[in-house]
Formats: C-alpha cells, structure tokens, sequence
C-alpha cells in the first residue's frame, strides 16, 4: 500500500518527558499523521500512575512493511523528541546511540528528590554538551517560554511537533496535521495549535 | 568548650535518650519541633549542622563556666546558691494580697504584676494550665498573670512563647521559669549562632525554685482517675514527714503517695545541679517552715532595682532570710548539685570527650571536684 | 471516541489496544459492561461507557462498586441472553474470584467475555500478579490476543467461542498491548437489536431456561470440563495461533501475547529468521494438543518466551512429557532454567540475550563505549524521578496533617493504606506516612485488627485512610467489622470526589454514572453514621484544624471516621480554573537559615515550590502551580502570599 521509502525502516521515535506534559497527546498526533500515509505505526506508552510526576516515554515504531514490537530495543532510538532536559539523557542512556538525532525542549521540570534536597539537578549547559556528545545532531529549543507567550504552555508539545516535522526525518505533512486538529479544536484554539507547529519548523530551519 | 549542632543531634542527644524536660526551649524556633500534652517531636529533620535548637537546650552542651562567664562576668564556682546581691524573705504586699490564690506568699505573681504596671515589661511568659496539661501564657495584664498563679509541677514549653514573641519583634518581655528554662534563655541571650537579626526581648527573668518536675503524660493517669481535672486548683507538696502531693480541688482535696509522683519524673531532672535557677534576675521558691512566704534571691541589678521599687509601692513586703533557713537552702541546693554531677557522670554525659559524643554538661573539672567534695 | 462506531468495515485505524478491544465487542453486538477503573483496563469501559451514553446505541455500561459485583452484572446480561463483558485489572480478577468460581460452574448464555488485564513490572500497580492461572483454577478457556488486530479480532472471536460452549471465556492482556496503540482495521458491525428476557421456569439442569445454578455439584463440573474440551477442539483451527519461520528451525520459540511481536522482532535483530521458527499461540489454555504435537516435532530445542510467571512453559513441558513418546524428548529453555527472569515486563532485549546464548550469535545492542559514557552522564544528569502528588493535590496536605498531628502525639501512631494516588503516601513525598499497603480497602481491615491488640499491650494509634472509590469498593465491611468488634482506629476517607489514579470515573458516592447520565449519589458520612461510627467532616486545606481534629481523634477509644473533602486537582471542577495566584515575597522568606531550612521546597515538596539556588530563595512555578494556597499556611515566617485572580 505504501510506496513510502522511510530513511530507516522501522524507524524508531521516542517521544520522552514528565508526566503531565502532553506526551501521549503528542505521539498520538505524530502516530496518526504517519498512519494516515498509509504507514503502519505501532506505539508503546506508558501512563496512568506516571501521571504523578514520573517519567514517561512513549516508543513510536514507523514502517512501510509491518508493524514492531511496541518497545524498542535498547541503543536503538533514531530521534529522541523529548519535553524535559533530564529526561532527553535518561532516554539516550538506554536507548541512544552514535547516529541519533535529538529535539529537546530545554526547560526543566525538577524531580521530586531535588526539592527534598537530597539529590542534583544538572546545570543547563552541562545538559547541552552531553547531548551534544551523545547524538549526531541535536536541537535545543525553549518550547515551554514559547508556549506560555501563546497562551498555553501545553502548546509546547506541539512546537516540538513542528520541529520534528521540520526535520524532514518523516514524512510528516502540515496539512494532515492541520485536519488531526481539527478534529479537536476549532477557530482561535485550532489556530494556536498552528502557530505552534508552524513556528517548530521554522526552529530547525 | 560548647560544641553546637543541629536538630538531628538533638534528636539523639536529647529527645531518644529521654533527657527532654519540655521546656520548650526548641520549640517555635522554627517549625520542626513541637510540643503537645508535655512531649516533644520532631516533625521532620532540619539539615542544618548548628541550629538554636541544639544551642539553646538546656539538657545538652550546657557550658556552665561559658555562660556564666558571657553573661555575668565571672566564673562558675559551683557556690550552692550560685551568685547572689541579696536573700530574703518575702511575700505580697497589700496592694496584691488576697486578689488570686497563690502557691506560697504570690511574690511572683506580685512582682510580674508591678512589672507590667510600671512598664518594665510589656508582656509575660507564664504557665497556665489546662486540665492537667501546662500550657504558655502571655499574659498581659493583672488579670491574665493572677490566672497563672500557683505552681504547676508538670514540666511545661513556656520557653516556645518565648520563641514566637522574639519572632514577633516585640521588645520588654518577661519570662517566669524554671531552672532549665532560665538555662536555656541564658544560652539563647549569649547569641550563639552569630544571627545577624539575633534579638533579645527579655527585660526580666524570674526563675523558680525547683528540685523536679513531673512529666505530664505520666502524671495525668495518677490524678485524672481520681478527679474531674477541670476541678483542680492548685497542688502541692508539703514538707516531710508528709510523703504525698496534695492536689486541691473546688471539692475538696486528696493526696498521691510522693512515691508514685517520683516516678513520673522525667530523667533530665536528675541530672539537673540548678536548684535555684542561678542564671536568673531573681529566683523564688517556697519558704521552708512558712509556706505562706517566699524565698526571694536577686542576683541582677535589674532584678534588684524591680524589687526595690515594688517594696516601695506596696507591691512586696521582704524581710530578713534566717539564718537557719538559709542553711538549709543552701544544704538542700548542695544535695541537688552533687547527685546531678554524680548521675551525669554515671551516664557518661559530664564533659564528654567531643570525640565521643556531646555532654548534657560541661563544667571545669577543679569546680566539680569541689561539689562533690561539699557537705 | 465515536470512531470507534462510526469507522466502516475495512477502514484503517490507529487505535489502543484496549479500543481494538472495544470495536471487537461492538462487532460482536455486545450489549451490556461492566468494570471497575484499573491500570491497564480502564479504557476499555470507558470507551464503551462513552457510547452508551447515547441511547440510540443501544448499550448499558456501568462502573460496578467493585469487580465481583461488576462480575455479577454482566453475568446478569449473559443469564438474560445478552451479549456481555466484564473488564478489570487483574488484582480485580482476585476479588471477582469467588463469583467467577460459581459462574464457571453454572455456565453462561448469552455469550460472556471476562477481559482481565494484567501489569507486567507492575509499571502503574503495586504487584505484577498473573490472570492466567485463573483460567486453569477456573476451568474456562483462556485466549490472548498477540497484537492490535488480533485484540479486536479475537475479543469478537471470544463471544463466539463463549456462545458455542455456554461459558465465559477469559481473555487476557497486557499493559504493551491494551496501552499501546497499533493499526487496526475494522469489520462490520451487526444490524440486530438484542433483547433480554431470563427463562427461568425449567427444571434444575435445563441450563438454557431452568434456574442458574451450580448445583449438582459433580453434574456441573463434569459439564464445564466437556465444555473445556470442546473449546480445544476449536482450537485446534483457530487462526490466531501461528507459525512463521522454516519446517524445521533449530530453535522453536513457543510465546503469545506481545511477547510474539518481541520474539519476532529479536529474531530479526540476530538475523535469526533461517535458523529460528516462532510458534504465537493465541489460544493458551487449554493447549490443543494437535497443534503442540506438530509444532514440538519441529525441532529438538524450544524457547518458552512469556511474562510474567512460566504459565505457559509448565503446560507445555506437561503436554511436551505425554507425548514425547511420539515426539523424543526436547530441551526446553525459559524461565525455570533462568534463561529468562521470571519477574519483570518481557522486552526485545530480554529475548535478544536468550536468543543469543542458545545460538552464540553475538549481539550487541550499541557500541559499549557509548553505552558506558551514555551511563556515565546518566548518573549526573538525570535525576531519579519519583512520583509524587501532583500541585494542588488535597492528599499533601492531609498527610501533611496527619503526618504533623502523629509525630506531635508522638506514640508511634501509624496509618494503613489502600490503592488509590495516596499510596504515594509510603514515599517521602507523602512524608512516608504509609505504613501498610496492600490491596483495595485492606488498610481499614488491617487497621480494624490492630485496633483489637490494646490487651497485648499496643499503646500506638492506629489509623486506615481509603480513597472515596475504595470505599465503596471494599473498606465498608472492614468498617463494620471495626465498629462492631469495637477497635479503636481512626479511619480517614480520602474524598477528593473521583476515582481519580485511574483517570477520574465515577464511583456511587457521585451523582454521576459511567455513562454521563445522573445516578444517585450514596452519601459517605451518612453510611458511616449509619454503621454507628463517630464521623466528622473537615477539608484537608485547612491544615490547622485538620491537625487538631487528628489529635482530638486518636485520643478517643472507639471508630472514628474523618472525611476530609477536597476536589482533586485534576478534577474536571479544578483542571484549568486556578483561583489563586501564589508568589514567595523574597524579602520574607529566610531560605536556608536556622528556623526554616527551607520548610517549603524540602519538607512540603509541592513540585510546583522551587528553589532558586542564585538569590537562596523559594520560589513557585507559575506553571505548575495550581493555586491551592495550602503552602501560604506551611510558611512558618508566612512570606507566601496568595491573591485571588480576578
């Protein structure tokens, strides 16, 4: 059915962040604007209890030719789009490897233990250069600061969106994104949804 | 030399050996220690390495010849008395008399009231009572000190009012306590922190003869089974040979076996050599032989210049201390020093080698040769 | 989610595998469910309560008090010739057990489906416990669906299958399965309309129009065996156990559920697929024999690949045993040679290892000095992340209370807890206040027992909290039994006005129903005082009170029932509507010195309460925060300050 060549086939996704910061909405949108080309797409979440300030991660596997296991193995993530700094490195420490690109929104969300003041949150840059280090290609943008001056700091979920598309990575097209949302939202609220992935592209540009 | 820490410490040097007196010294300091029906708990553990807390108990690190020497310029003699200008004899005077129920002569209640009257306090920390539970008071006016009246020999957190009245920023405060509680504000008066916004409010100390006190927790089921404890107003213990407490009510009164009473003693008394609060402005007890007087002590100038004028204005009548009472106060006060000293250095809490661990006290060796060797 | 009704057959969908399950009830014509909220199942009833919300759809479903009842309802259905469905987590499994033992018995008629999910690693459960073996201690038939078409396919299949033998068939799935979301296309849907009407007139074992019992005992038993057996059969052909690999690999793996998408997937990563053949069997138990005597003669040597316990390896090395005078003796690896662990979720890596070990094919996942440096950041970079509550959440502050009024009271009081957000009470989060979790409504019934030691000398207060949900679910019978055995416990109802772990469903202490429509309310303190218990109602944010009402509490002899009321934060009423604006005045706050040390950020520990380490100050997220204000009255130096936002 789908004539569509993917630069790796099963190319693997993880969309990783804190819960509550919209990641199951995010692979949804990603999964379903992929599916609709005919792709089969197969998506391993974690949710429910992580809700309450644990980390989550939701594998996405892409492919013309069937569908994959809903985890992937380790080491093998070609794009880690990720909500929370810390999580960007937790995720590469399982499943990172040389050639992996990375979009990460550069805003943290402090752990629990930080607060009680029994463990560290690591400085801004020193998160930069291990990414840097640990990826082929990295890309570092203030999705939360962006979203809260839209309104809304959940819009950050869909800057990153826009910035994966911008990627070119997959075949994600803005006018499959535009009818997913409107599925959703309408007027204003489907207009900022826009804005948002409009201006994730252009981040990446 | 006073080693300082933090409220773990306290936790094991204080609360988890039992030696806690609830005087509240630690309490309203800040919000991790409270006290509730005569105990104190830690709600959870501060990470500072030194705190007040630590610094101001008067059941760990007191260093008597440090204080004594911060706060009164001269050294810690073991004098059984401690430093005093003048004793006597001492009890209400007419302007008071016969206005509340008083534990002995009502010089305290006396003095704390011309103190607010004349403005040389603003405000007093007090014991009140609820039930059986000693609670603090900050009394105000004549009416609120003279409910205070008459002693309640269950360990109380008065030092916590203290506390939030330091935190409050007011001034001119004065504080009527026990010896552990006059040790504690002492320690708190030297600053030991080096606080850039350290305050002192209190303006008068009066401290209270005392030789124990009970632990309320443990009292309550002695007393409460035998009366409504709303009744209760006032208790006592009268000399030997009378081995009981007495605790009056509005309907009459019963006694408790004085043996049943030392058993809710709490530890940290035992190791207590301060039978006359020594660290305070003036110190009053009962007067042995005549219960319906005082014992007054004054060892400060402040203290002094107070009860002078209070002796003026009708507030006080003093007297001449005789003498044999005054040797019996002193062999009394000996007694209680050298069994503190002997028991402290039993549980290994006199001048702790700071290697091992933390003495509850800390007092130069010459010195505690000689309590010991007193008669 | 009206896709879900709408999507025409042979539409392609991107969809969970607990809404695959749900289209392929709906395909079946089922016509009444019921459940009640556990992660990994939840949606499932969701989806269809969704649905049932319009009338025109013709469906019934309903959040039961608690899995046995909900058990019973649908069973009510089936006896009424209506096409039913059960759905739970797997600890739910346990508590419809007894019900489940009786139903089995007495058979089913209109066709029952029992969907049990389980949690492999116990990723959002407190034990990763296994539905399987009911099936055997059952005696139903047992089928698992191993992807997202099969989860629809086979969920339809399933009603099928329970209508040829008159007996509920249980279906079991996975978190990597009901959680995930996979391509899925739809069939059709039925045009008949159900209608219900239990014959009951016939005699004792007229099983389609007698009464429905399960008596005689023998006569039933011997029944429900023939209908096993009769289940096998259609196993035997049932399209959803598969092969794929060569005639004679020289590994056989023998796996289901998603572990067949793993298996495959390892396979492939080891370049395997000429030396490997995967036999997925959906169909688990009973194993048809037909189809194991085939595939086992395939090869010598065979990989048992399955989460989370070795179910599926027993029954086979059983079956493999009968017949090996057929087949020879095989080598079996698997869990009990400790090739696989037997605790822990199944992943591709796992069986990589196993795969690797038995065929010395190396594997090597990432190049080791990335994965060594990947690590070595790891350790610095990214912090542990514990659960926590959430900003606004009522929880923290009644732990808080409660945590303050028993460290006051200072006798080594305790509090036994349930299932619910507030288990994170047993982390520092929660001040570690939780002393005993177990399971539903086991916190009131241990504490009912610890309430009955004071004659061997117990001086500790004792006290249970439960969620609004749990209550109902099971902690009223621990609360009889406390009041008429007269322990003395203070028992203390978590009322945050939902269900709320699991997503906010409606339990019968709301005025709401599964399906949107009003249904009655049960009112919790009424019930309690009712059962002669001592109830006071407080709200959680006004810590004081709450406090002193703790200490007033455990001091009196007796079954005390606080209820601290309080919408949680994510609550429909609360989510998006702060009220409150909450800022730190710097100038206030003392930070790190003696008498705070950081009271907020450290000890309170709202995630919303930073601490900024430039000025040494605390410092409130604006995005996180919520605007409960409960932190303004934490602040020992009161530098919180909150204003109401116009």
């Amino acid at each position: 059915m789908a004539t569509i060549q993917l630069k790796c086939d099963p190319y693997n996704l993880i969309i990783a962040g804190v819960g509550g910061q919209g990641n199951v909405t995010t692979s949804r949108a990603v999964g379903n604007m992929l599916s609709q080309l005919g792709l089969f797409v197969t998506i391993g979440d974690t949710f429910g209890a992580s809700q309450r300030g644990g980390s989550v991660m939701s594998h996405l596997r892409i492919s013309a030719a069937c569908s994959w296991s809903p985890q992937i193995p380790l080491g093998r993530a070609h794009m880690i789009v990720s909500m929370e700094p810390s999580e960007t490195i937790r995720t590469l420490r399982d499943y990172g490897n040389q050639g992996v690109k990375v979009i990460t929104n550069t805003r943290p969300l402090l752990p629990i233990g930080v607060n009680l003041g029994q463990l560290n949150y690591p400085s801004a840059s020193d998160i930069e250069s291990w990414i840097g280090e640990m990826s082929e290609r990295a890309w570092f943008l203030d999705a939360t600061a962006e979203a809260m001056a839209m309104g809304n700091p959940i819009l950050g979920n869909v800057i990153l969106t826009g910035a994966l598309a911008g990627t070119n990575e997959l075949p994600m097209q803005r006018g499959i994104f535009a009818e997913i949302m409107a599925e959703r939202f309408s007027g204003d609220a489907l207009d900022m949804n826009l804005c948002a992935y409009d201006y994730g592209m252009q981040c990446v540009a | 030399m006073k080693q300082i820490k933090g409220s773990r410490e306290l936790q094991e040097d204080v609360l988890a050996r039992g030696l806690c007196v609830d005087c509240g010294g630690c309490v309203s300091l800040c919000p991790y220690f409270k006290s509730y029906r005569g105990k104190i708990g830690m709600i959870a553990p501060c990470t500072l390495s030194a705190g007040r807390c630590h610094a101001h108990c008067p059941k760990v690190e007191v260093d008597l010849e440090e204080i004594t020497t911060g706060l009164m310029g001269r050294a810690y003699d073991g004098a059984p008395l401690g430093y005093y200008l003048s004793i006597g004899k001492a009890r209400a005077g007419e302007k008071i008399r016969g206005k509340a129920r008083f534990q002995n002569g009502g010089t305290v209640s006396a003095l704390v009231a011309f103190a607010l009257k004349t403005g040389v306090i603003k405000a007093a920390a007090l014991t009140g009572r609820e039930g059986l539970v000693p609670t603090p008071v900050l009394a105000t006016s004549e009416e609120e000190v003279f409910a205070c009246s008459t002693s309640k020999y269950t360990a109380a957190p008065t030092i916590a009012c203290v506390n939030k009245y330091t935190m409050s920023r007011q001034d001119s405060l004065g504080v009527v306590g026990t010896p552990c509680q006059i040790t504690a504000l002492a320690q708190a008066k030297l600053d030991p922190l080096k606080k850039e916004d350290f305050r002192d409010p209190v303006a008068l100390t009066i401290g209270l003869l005392c030789t124990w006190a009970v632990d309320t927790r443990k009292f309550i089921p002695l007393v409460s089974g035998k009366t409504d404890t709303g009744k209760i107003i006032g208790m006592d213990v009268p000399p030997p040979p009378a081995a009981v407490m007495e605790i009056h009510t509005t309907e009459g009164s019963f006694s408790i076996p004085i043996d049943e009473i030392r058993k809710t003693v709490p530890t940290g008394c035992a190791i207590c050599p301060d039978m006359t609060a020594e660290l305070a402005d003036i110190s009053v007890g009962a007067m042995e032989g005549d219960y319906s007087w005082n014992t007054l002590i004054v060892r400060t100038a402040r203290g002094s210049a107070l009860v002078e004028q209070a002796v003026s204005q009708g507030y006080l009548e003093l007297h001449e201390m005789p003498e044999a009472n005054l040797e019996n106060l002193k062999r009394g006060a000996t007694g209680k020093k050298k069994r503190a000293l002997m028991r402290a250095k039993e549980e290994g809490l006199l001048n702790t080698d700071p290697e091992t661990g933390r003495a509850a006290l800390r007092i130069s060796e010459r010195v505690v040769e000689r309590i010991l060797t007193l008669s | 989610m009206s896709e879900l009704l709408k999507g025409k057959a042979g539409s392609r969908h991107l969809l969970m595998g607990n809404e695959a399950i749900v289209r392929g009830a709906l395909e079946a014509g089922v016509s009444v469910a019921a459940g009640y909220p556990g992660t990994p199942s939840s949606e499932v009833l969701e989806r269809l309560a969704e649905l049932a919300g319009d009338e025109e759809n013709n469906l019934y479903a309903e959040w039961s008090t608690n899995e046995k009842v909900a058990l019973e309802v649908a069973a009510a259905a089936s006896f009424a010739g209506l096409r039913s469905m059960a759905v739970m987590k797997q600890p739910g499994l346990s508590v419809a057990a007894d019900f489940l033992l009786h139903l089995s018995a007495t058979g089913t008629r209109g066709a029952m489906v029992l969907v049990s999910a389980d949690d492999p690693g116990g990723i959002s459960s407190t034990n990763e416990g296994e539905t399987r073996f009911y099936a055997k201690f059952m005696e139903v038939p047992l089928i698992e669906p191993g992807d997202f078409q099969e989860a629809k396919e086979m969920t339809k299949w399933a009603f099928e299958l329970s209508d040829k033998i008159r007996n509920v068939v249980l279906l079991r799935t996975v978190t990597r399965l009901s959680h995930a979301s996979g391509t899925i296309v739809f069939g059709s849907l039925p045009q008949t309309r159900a209608r219900a009407d239990f014959k009951h007139e016939g005699s004792f074992i007229d099983a389609n129009a007698g009464p429905v019992l399960s008596l005689p005992v023998e006569y039933h038993h011997n029944l429900q065996q023939k209908k096993l057996q009769q289940a096998v059969a259609l196993f035997e052909d049932a399209p959803f156990n598969t092969y794929e690999g060569p005639d004679n690999p020289e590994l056989l793996i023998i796996t289901s559920s998603v572990c067949g998408l793993y298996s495959r997937e390892a396979v492939k990563l080891l370049h395997a697929e000429d030396r490997v053949g995967i036999l997925k069997l959906g169909t688990t138990w009973p194993l048809p024999p037909k189809l194991l005597e085939k595939n086992l003669a395939r090869t010598d040597k065979v990989l048992i690949v399955e989460e989370v316990l070795p179910f599926l390896e027993d029954e086979v090395k059983v079956m493999a045993m009968e017949l090996a005078h057929r087949i020879g003796i095989k080598t079996f690896y698997g869990k009990k040679g400790g090739l696989l662990p037997s605790v822990g979720e199944m992943n591709p890596d796992k069986v990589v290892a196993a795969l690797s070990t038995i065929l010395g094919i190396p594997y090597e996942g990432v190049a080791p000095d990335y994965k060594q440096r990947a690590a070595e950041i790891a350790r610095a970079g990214s912090p542990v992340r514990d659960w926590s509550f959430c900003p606004g959440c009522p929880h923290r502050a009644s732990f808080w209370s409660l945590n303050h009024a028993l460290a006051m009271d200072n006798q080594g009081g305790f509090v036994c807890g349930d299932i619910g957000c507030y288990s994170i009470a047993a982390m520092p989060a929660g001040f570690s206040t939780l002393k005993t979790l177990h399971s539903m409504g086991s916190g009131t019934g241990i504490a009912s027992g610890f309430g009955k030691l004071r004659q061997f000398g117990l001086k500790q207060p004792v006290v249970s909290v439960c969620g609004d949900s749990t209550f109902f679910h099971s902690a009223i019978p621990a609360l009889i039994n406390a009041v008429h055995n007269n322990s003395d416990i203070t028992m203390v109802v978590l009322d945050n006005s939902g269900t709320a772990m699991t997503g906010f469903q409606s339990h019968p202490g709301l005025a709401v129903d599964a399906m949107g429509a009003s249904g009655i309310r049960i009112d919790i303190p009424t019930v309690c005082r009712a059962f002669g218990a001592e109830v006071i109602i407080g709200d959680p944010f006004e810590l004081a009170q709450s406090q002193q009402t703790f200490l007033d509490l455990i001091a009196r002899k007796g079954v005390k029932v606080l209820i601290l009321k309080q919408a949680c934060a994510l609550s429909p009423q609360k989510r998006g509507h702060k009220t409150l604006d909450v800022k730190v005045d710097e100038d206030l706050c003392i930070g790190e010195d003696c008498g705070c040390n950081r009271y907020c950020t450290r000890v309170f520990a709202c995630p919303a309460l930073t601490w900024d380490n430039k000025s040494k100050r605390s410092r409130i997220d604006d995005v996180l925060c919520s605007g409960c204000g409960v932190c303004a009255s934490v602040c020992p130096v009161g530098a919180i300050k909150t204003m109401e936002i116009a």
